[in-house]
């Protein structure tokens, strides 16, 4: 009986979608440096085809990044489920302080001062966006 | 500059916010089952985004990600007020300048 009242609460815990909207967020950040260690390996494949994107396909890590975003776009419906588009969509964008920070670090791509700009006004939108809807969680 | 890359941003930015729209509107009425009316919305949601990705993807074939990938940080913006207008939800002062701030963040990055 406390076992299965356990299991109840993790689920519960699990299912808050704040929570999936962080982990989505890390998802998303992941699928997009598979996606782009994907494009980087099969850039030069062949002349034909090459502004689809299809080939792509042809690296292990873009199969990877496909994984990732089927498992971030089912986090993402269940989000949807809970929360206005408006105010998931707004707080989703935290990956574009995710993704440059994780192209930096694990792709050694450089961020300049007026990135890192850029990165600030996007954090100080999220947390006008965040503010009020953190105030109604608590009233919860 | 090349028209063709930004053509194609703004064709993978289109499909990106339509198909937003579209799962916001098939996950609410999923509320009543996942049936016909479901489907109508979810699978043009799943069209668009499929659409959107390999343009995406094809665009980073050129590109690195932390120039390509910010430009879909307009659709912040676009995608907050379209709720409001197509899915009738309520949009906040705050909300729309939180929005525009994330917006007009993400532009930045994108132009470094």
């Amino acid at each position: 009986m406390p076992r299965a009242t356990n299991w109840m609460l993790v689920l519960r815990w699990f299912g808050n979608p704040w929570l999936q909207l962080g982990l989505n967020a890390l998802i998303v950040t992941v699928s997009e440096i598979f996606l782009k260690l994907g494009a980087r390996e099969t850039a030069n494949v062949t002349k034909q085809w090459n502004w689809t994107g299809v080939t792509g396909l042809l690296s292990v890590w873009t199969w990877l990044g496909i994984v990732c975003v089927i498992l971030s776009l089912v986090s993402w419906l269940y989000i949807l489920r809970k929360v206005p588009l408006s105010i998931a969509f707004p707080l989703s964008n935290v990956v574009h302080v995710l993704v440059p920070l994780a192209s930096w670090l694990f792709l050694g791509e450089l961020i300049g001062m007026k990135r890192w700009w850029g990165i600030s006004l996007v954090l100080i939108g999220l947390i006008i966006v965040a503010k009020p809807v953190a105030k109604i969680e608590e009233k919860l | 500059m090349n028209l063709l890359p930004l053509f194609l941003i703004l064709c993978s930015l289109v499909t990106f916010v339509t198909g937003q729209l579209l799962f916001k509107h098939a996950m609410e009425t999923s509320h009543t089952g996942f049936d016909r009316h479901f489907a109508k919305f979810f699978v043009p949601a799943i069209a668009c985004m499929t659409i959107s990705f390999f343009l995406t993807l094809g665009l980073l074939q050129r590109f690195d990600l932390s120039y390509i990938y910010p430009f879909q940080g307009l659709s912040v913006i676009i995608v907050s007020v379209m709720g409001g207008v197509v899915l009738k939800e309520k949009l906040t002062l705050q909300l729309i300048i939180g929005a525009l701030f994330i917006s007009v963040g993400v532009i930045l990055v994108s132009m470094s």
